[in-house]
């Protein structure tokens, strides 16, 4: 079953004094299946955090529709089954992390018990046992984020909403909190994240989107858009590559990469087999074709240039 | 109504851990203070020109009693009210802020049932204060003047509804503006200015002499809420007397229905 389904959402945020009105989300369409780890991409603005509270009825949609775990936004008894770390949270200052705990475990419509159940585990998970009994005024930004992702698990939730979730955690943190992600999706949860950290997303995310300036502009795995289809590379077995990109280099627009590798940029496979052709024709023994990879980070920029580029014709 | 009643309770310990609470009592305790004092060091019957007195001989009937009760009403109508007022205007503006909001409407509650649950929790909040306010006083009055009807601790049921009236009017505006100080002034413009001219509207009319005002003053006075009128059915229940109209009650109850319901239409539709 598909946990979130959205289909050509779009949400305009009226105008309000001196703003016009945004298109913050223009027809956008995806899903995300049981047990993913969902990551949304996007520069700042894209959108994200819109789609996220949309799912979750703080903002109400402007057209299309919205499922969450099978039903409609609308409903919100669904979010029973529901985990939410928004971006820059709030919590009432005048509690104590056990507090706020409890606090989010009453208004999830847990039983007494049950939250007092699950407090110390769960503080214990984001390393928080010890500050169980201070006023969280006193915490620093990494210390509410880590309480932050701690609250979002306190009704054992089916599905998991983490809005920049390492914002302000070190880098220990974040292993940390990567590997809780990876724990979780084990126990069959599945997880919704928003970031802008590349890097991270590439390393927990089975699934990604990336939006921009309210548009999907991609939706894959991570292999599917870390591998390009234009460029790839190339090894030989018997012959030079610099004798290869002396006879076709010009054609194919080729790059050596040493003796025996190198790469080139083709539209289609079409192209990229009557090369392969012309070289085996030319007697070169291949021992391998694989399309080339590169960093999601690279993609994610390349991507977005895209779009905005195709905008500006 | 489970989620209604958590979040009445919610709302009653946040006004408790925000120190709403010690605030409102801390004043309540001054004030009881200082008619203790006026107790103590007054002869108050004599003051309202009473004959001597005997403890179990005076009642509610007795003139100089009802005066006195009548000298004790009027302040705590007023100081009680302006209390409320003050102790409950942040709580929806508290509610809206950014990254509370959030979380509280990604929790299975909905929007009717948040708003319900700030109202109740809100009128429990006053309730409890001011009912420890008129309980004092009932006892100073049982105490000093051998008094003991308990018409009056009926008072702060009285308070408590004007107190409803007036928040439903809050939690309109701050739904709507999500500003606390809005809130706050329209309620006191409301409470110290607006009723008290309208529920006189009759007398002034006299002197204005146009039909078109008293038509403009009538349809006011059965909009803005009647807390002017609701403070004379105050005195009349404190003091064991029968009711003249019933109508300032029934006018507010609708009042209340209708702003409640209005805020969660307003709230409904909004993004946060
Ligand atoms: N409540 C609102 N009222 C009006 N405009 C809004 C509101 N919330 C968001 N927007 C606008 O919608 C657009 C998308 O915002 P959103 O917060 O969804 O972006 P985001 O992708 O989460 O960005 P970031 O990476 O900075 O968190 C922005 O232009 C923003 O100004
Ligand atoms: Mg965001």
């Amino acid at each position: 079953m598909n946990i979130v389904e959205v289909e050509n959402l779009t949400k305009i945020f009226s105008a309000s004094g001196k703003s016009g009105a945004v298109k913050a989300l223009d027809g956008v369409t995806l899903s995300v299946g049981e047990g993913t780890i969902f990551g949304l991409l996007g520069p700042n603005g894209a959108g994200k955090t819109t789609l996220v509270k949309i799912l979750l009825g703080i903002v109400r949609p402007t057209s299309g529709n919205a499922k969450l775990l099978g039903e409609d936004v609308s409903h919100y008894k669904i979010k029973s089954r529901v985990g939410y770390l928004p971006e820059n949270h709030k919590f009432p200052n005048f509690l104590t992390g056990e507090g706020v705990m409890k606090y989010f475990g009453e208004l999830a419509g847990m039983k007494k018990s049950e939250i007092e159940n699950r407090i110390d585990p769960l503080l214990s998970l984001v390393k928080m046992k010890k500050w169980k009994r201070t006023k969280i005024k006193s915490y620093s930004k990494g210390m509410m984020q880590r309480l932050g992702i701690a609250q979002a698990l306190i009704n054992n939730p089916d599905v998991i909403f983490l809005d920049e979730p390492t914002d302000g955690v070190d880098p220990i943190g974040r292993k940390e909190i990567r590997d809780i992600l990876l724990k979780l999706k084990n126990e069959g949860k599945t997880i919704f994240l928003n970031s802008h950290l590349l890097s991270e997303i590439e390393m927990v995310c089975n699934s990604i989107a990336i939006l921009n300036k309210g548009k999907l502009i991609r939706e894959g795995t991570v292999e599917e858009i870390t591998t390009t289809k234009e460029i790839y590379d190339f090894e030989i077995a018997e012959g030079s590559a610099t004798d290869i990109l002396a006879k076709f280099g010009t054609a194919y627009s080729l790059v050596a990469k040493g003796n025996a590798a190198f790469s080139g940029k083709f539209d289609d496979v079409d192209r990229l087999n009557s090369f392969i052709d012309s070289m085996r024709g030319a007697g070169v023994l291949i021992k391998s074709v694989v399309p080339k990879k590169v960093s999601l980070e690279d993609m994610f920029i390349s991507v977005i240039e895209d779009s905005e580029g195709g905008k500006n014709e | 109504m489970n989620n209604v009643w958590t979040i009445s309770k919610l709302t009653f310990r946040e006004a408790f851990s925000r120190k709403i609470f010690l605030f409102f009592a801390g004043i309540s305790t001054f004030l009881l203070l200082v008619f203790l004092a006026v107790f103590l060091f007054t002869d108050v019957a004599a003051l309202f020109g009473s004959v001597k007195i005997n403890g179990k001989e005076l009642s509610g009937s007795n003139p100089a009693v009802a005066a006195i009760k009548l000298f004790i009403l009027n302040p705590l109508y007023g100081f009680g009210l302006f209390l409320a007022i003050f102790s409950s205007a942040s709580f929806i503006p508290h509610m809206l802020e950014k990254g509370n909001i959030d979380l509280l409407l990604s929790k299975p509650i909905s929007r009717r049932q948040l708003i319900l649950g700030k109202f109740f929790g809100g009128v429990a909040v006053v309730f409890v204060n001011v009912f420890y306010l008129v309980f004092g006083l009932w006892l100073m009055i049982g105490y000093g003047l051998g008094d003991w009807s308990v018409d009056f601790l009926l008072a702060s049921l009285v308070i408590t509804f004007v107190f409803a009236l007036l928040y439903s009017l809050m939690i309109l505006l701050g739904i709507v503006s999500r500003s606390s100080v809005l809130a706050m002034m329209i309620s006191y413009l409301v409470f110290l200015i607006l009723s008290p001219v309208l529920s006189s509207r009759e007398i002034i009319s006299t002197f204005l002499n146009s039909e078109i005002f008293s038509a403009v003053m009538n349809f006011f006075y059965y909009v803005v809420p009647q807390t002017s009128d609701l403070g004379s059915i105050l005195n009349s229940i404190a003091l064991g007397n029968p009711i003249e109209s019933y109508s300032p009650i029934i006018v507010s109850l609708a009042f209340i229905v209708a702003a409640i319901e209005f805020s969660v239409f307003v709230f409904s539709k909004k993004d946060y």
